[in-house]
């Protein structure tokens, strides 16, 4: 190992045979001294101690070879430990600085490694995208497809080598323990291979299977574990789905997901059924190799309209989108916001920079007489240069280390209470990239750091000087502009840092102070499955109202209600005619249609606006009746009273019974509440009871968790068939849609906060020194009749100018940035006024408070003393 | 401990052992123990060099290019490293030399009052 550090030709000639030579001598040696009469013991013992240590001879000569340069940088570096070690505030105060920096540097990088860049575990994922169906005149966006067109679009496209679809399926999982609900999807069996991913264990679904309809199945990893213990006997086990017996075909590698849709069950599904079917499947495709995004999307679009001729006049404006998966998975918002955070984060980073190199140029000014000493000892400046490379370098390298450990917390951290609906979260890791970036920081910094203090070395060209060996090293010009300089930038970013967490603060408010239509508090959620055997709609409405009658009985339950679903994702656009004041119209309509009990608005506090809730009498026998939203009412009806009025499902002709409005409620924002609330319309659960619905019952208690036991007990005494599952409270559910905001928000407040103490204390350093520097000047002052006031006045001033010139630049940078990201802001526009003076003003006084500290201690200079010293 | 103490006995003895290796090599050719013995005769065995450190000594002014070496026999017919003067080690001598009778006469001059007090 030490031989390839051997410089030259001639060394390694040199030290061929050292072993040999050395011996020689001994040898030598003994044999003069057996000449001088000893016994040979005697004289080898006297030849081995007149040589010494052979391995110090050895070990010595070759040192003599090794680089020189590494010997110095060993110098340099124990020099370093040594300086480094003697200023423990220093080290401790920078070492501190840094390795925070680094640590949420490498922490947030490691999330958008995860998350943005890393690719997607797919063969060749950047050829895939989904296919969506849109329509501009329904103000469709993202919809899903029906196999019909998916099956047209597949033969009709070139630019595609196959589509496939898929599904999410809720399925009865019926076992030794009872029935249980669990996430299935359905797929179409080309899938897997299209996006290149092979089951861990046994295999797929040939397109055979699919078309035949056999009852197979692939299972999840973790369905495997949880359910198999991970054994071989799974492959050809059968589970009973929905009723029905399943075979289990294969296993699927750990963590499988497509898109983001994570199911433990996978069941096989046909591509072409031959009838148009719903339109309510998810299409991934496989472009041919170079074929771009942008040419599909123009070929899918002439696809569209030859499609579109084959279809109802209704349907005949559809279009289709195709999104890279990439973006898919994580959308542009989010990656907005990722991108915010990492860029806050860089400049945390560049401010903590900043001030680790301020101290060290004051260091340098105070280190001025040592450079020189050193200087006048023969170092030349490159070495002296050097010298100070390696503190710096010695310093971002335990600072860099620090930091990795604490990103090791933050990891975690993140992983645990980062957004949960952020896709790939739960990839994140410390990966080498990611240690390679923390590492190139920690040594971007330590050149940083060194750099500063070696060029105002330089500058002073070295001198010992009497002037500058004594007291008066008030640290050249250059050194003080350099670190004012460092100071407004500090400042600048301090302040973009600043006004991006207010903003997001000012829109959490906007979001928190949204009316959802509904009071969250005390309401906890069941998820109810009817079982699969009640398949008459009077066996599912009896088992609702038992359920509803066994859980009022239930003590400190005030009242309890039904939703098929509450809170709802995309929505499908479907015709809809209504009776109008100038007859019946019928439109593609996006809106939303639920069955809900007759206490359910009460349950969660929705008010009515008009007209009555649904009764008892709104049986299965009665005529239909519905309750509609306002945002409905404003669509349907504007201006107008829609109780009385009639509409029903589908076209004019169509055979769907009419449906009589009897009451309008607010409206409830029911896809998270940044989102407008679409026309809702609410059918009576004894007229149509779905297969599963939510139960929401309203508690008297703060904890609504701790009644879970008792609730479920409830149900069970009506139907033991019948699964439970997500229970959870209504303002935890409702939480999940904010959690994404929360990140944004708390990181960023987190992050310009300490920008802000980063450059509060960048300000009072500064300052602080100053005040050091200028105690003669300051003395003088007072001499000739300041008082302790104008002193004051003097330092703060000379702060103030410092924070206002960077609060000017930092203004100027957060109204050009904030525009750039007001896609994340909420009810504030992105130059909100209040926002940017709010935040001054506490730039301002921070400024002032860090300030006003040092300022103090120079009134307290006394004249005398101060005049004396010189 | 021990080893700093050794280290700078080195450092110390380092310009002298290198001079009195370069004026030994002005002879002409000598193998490592040969230059050791001809050391400790030629000053009476006044000095008595730790033979190991010539080792060191020896790669350092090869290193330096004051000499030089080449593989040869020994007079007990044995194969050894023969160390030579090279014209650049001829010329470092001369220097050397002379540096070292003006630090013996500096210290001479200031050790000679204590001596007679």
């Amino acid at each position: 190992m030490r031989g390839r550090l051997l410089g030259s030709r001639r060394g390694r000639r040199a030290l061929d045979g050292l072993d040999q030579d050395i011996r020689d001598h001994i040898e030598r040696e003994t044999q003069d001294n057996i000449e001088r009469g000893m016994t040979p013991e005697e004289a080898r013992r006297r030849a081995m101690l007149a040589f010494g240590s052979v391995a110090l001879a050895k070990e010595d000569a070759r040192r003599v070879w090794v680089w020189a340069w590494l010997d110095q940088a060993r110098q340099d570096l124990r020099y370093a430990a040594r300086t480094l070690r003697r200023s423990r505030t220093f080290v401790t105060a920078a070492a501190a600085t840094l390795a925070l920096a680094i640590a949420a540097n490498t922490t947030m990088f490691s999330v958008l490694n995860a998350v943005l860049l890393r690719p997607l575990p797919y063969r060749t994922p950047e050829q895939l995208a989904m296919l969506w169906t849109e329509d501009p005149t329904q103000n469709l966006r993202e919809g899903r497809s029906a196999l019909w067109n998916v099956e047209q679009w597949r033969s009709q496209s070139q630019s595609f080598a196959d589509m496939a679809v898929f599904d999410a399926v809720s399925l009865t999982l019926t076992g030794t323990e009872g029935a249980e609900q669990i996430v299935g999807a359905r797929i179409s069996p080309n899938l897997l291979p299209l996006i290149g991913v092979q089951p861990a264990l046994g295999r797929g679904f040939s397109i055979e299977e699919a078309e035949q309809r056999q009852r197979l199945a692939l299972i999840s990893h973790r369905f495997w574990q949880a359910r198999f213990g991970g054994s071989n006997d799974a492959i050809g086990a059968t589970i009973v789905l929905n009723g029905l017996p399943s075979q289990i075909i294969g296993v699927l590698p750990a963590d499988f997901q497509i898109a983001t849709l994570d199911a433990d069950v996978w069941e096989p599904q046909m591509m072409s059924t031959g009838v148009r079917g719903g339109d309510t499947w998810f299409v991934i495709g496989r472009l041919r190799p170079n074929v771009t995004f942008d040419h599909a999307q123009a070929e899918m679009a002439a696809v569209a309209r030859r499609v579109n001729d084959q279809l109802p006049a209704a349907e005949r404006n559809r279009g289709i989108s195709v999104v890279p998966l990439s973006l898919q998975m994580v959308g542009s918002q989010s990656r907005l916001g990722l991108w915010m955070l990492g860029g806050a984060v860089l400049c945390v980073f560049l401010i903590a920079a900043a001030n680790v190199a301020s101290l060290s140029l004051a260091r340098s000014v105070v280190r001025a007489r040592e450079m020189a000493v050193r200087a006048a000892l023969g170092a030349s400046a490159g070495r002296i240069v050097r010298q100070l490379l390696t503190e710096g370098i010695l310093l971002a390298t335990v600072s860099g280390l620090i930091g990795t450990l604490l990103a090791f917390v933050g990891i975690r951290l993140i992983r645990a209470f980062g957004p949960a609906n952020l896709p790939r979260l739960n990839e994140v890791s410390l990966d080498l990239r990611v240690l390679g970036c923390a590492v190139a920081i920690s040594l971007l910094a330590g050149i940083l750091v060194g750099l500063a203090p070696a060029i105002t070395t330089l500058r002073r060209d070295l001198r010992l000087s009497g002037e500058e060996g004594g007291r008066s090293v008030a640290g050249g010009a250059a050194t003080r502009r350099l670190r004012r300089a460092l100071v407004v930038a500090e400042f600048a970013l301090a302040i973009i840092l600043l006004v991006g967490a207010g903003l997001l603060v000012r829109s959490w408010w906007s979001v928190k102070s949204i009316d959802p239509g509904f009071r969250p508090e005390r309401v906890l959620v069941m998820e109810l499955s009817s079982p699969t055997t009640f398949s008459v709609a009077a066996q599912r409405t009896d088992l609702y109202h038992r359920v509803l009658e066994q859980i009022q009985a239930v003590p400190r339950v005030e009242s309890a209600g039904i939703i098929g679903d509450l809170f709802i994702g995309n929505t499908r656009e479907q015709v809809l005619t209504v009776e109008g004041d100038g007859g019946t119209v019928s439109e593609r309509l996006r809106f939303r249609r639920d069955e809900v009990s007759a206490d359910f608005f009460k349950t969660l506090g929705t008010p009515l606006l008009r007209g009555r809730f649904f009764s008892i009498g709104d049986g299965p026998d009665a005529p239909r009746v519905a309750i509609i939203n306002d945002a409905m009412a404003r669509r349907s009806w504007p201006g107008r009273d829609p109780v009385g009025r009639r509409f029903k499902l589908g076209p004019r002709d169509s055979d769907r019974p009419w449906y009589t409005v009897v009451g309008v409620v607010a409206d409830m924002r029911r896809q998270g509440l940044e989102r407008e609330p679409v026309p809702q319309i609410f059918e009576s659960l004894a007229q149509n009871p779905p297969r599963s619905v939510d139960l929401f019952i309203r508690t008297s208690t703060e904890d609504p968790l701790t009644m879970a036991g008792a609730l479920r007990a409830a149900v069970r005494r009506v139907e033991k068939h019948a699964p439970i599952y997500g229970v959870a409270t209504l303002e935890e559910q409702l939480g999940t849609y904010l959690t994404q905001r929360r990140f944004q928000t708390s990181l960023l407040t987190g992050f310009s906060l300490v920008a802000l103490l980063m450059a509060a204390v960048g300000i009072c350093g500064l300052i602080q020194y100053s005040v050091a520097t200028r105690t003669h000047e300051i003395g003088l002052r007072m001499a000739v009749g300041a008082q302790a006031s104008d002193i004051l006045r003097m330092i703060i001033g000379e702060g103030l100018m410092l924070s206002v010139t960077g609060l000017a630049i930092g203004l100027v940078g957060a109204w050009w940035l904030g525009r750039a990201g007001s896609s994340l802001l909420f009810g504030v526009s992105a130059t909100d006024p209040l926002t940017f003076m709010t935040v001054s003003l506490l730039l301002t006084a921070v400024a002032v408070a860090a300030c006003y500290f040092p300022a103090r201690r120079a009134t307290t200079v006394d004249p005398i003393v101060a005049l004396r010293v010189t | 401990m021990s080893t700093k103490r050794g280290r700078d006995r080195i450092e110390l003895l380092q310009g002298t052992l290198d001079l009195l290796i370069l004026r030994t090599l002005r002879l002409g050719p000598a193998h490592g123990h040969a230059i050791a013995k001809a050391i400790e005769y030629g000053s009476d065995s006044v000095l008595q060099v730790e033979q190991g450190s010539l080792y060191p000594a020896l790669h350092r002014l090869i290193k330096r290019g004051w000499i030089t070496f080449d593989d040869g026999t020994s007079e007990n017919k044995r194969r050894a490293k023969f160390y030579y003067l090279t014209a650049k080690g001829r010329r470092q001598l001369h220097i050397e030399t002379s540096k070292w009778d003006k630090l013996a006469r500096a210290i001479g001059r200031i050790l000679r009052p204590a001596i007679q007090e």
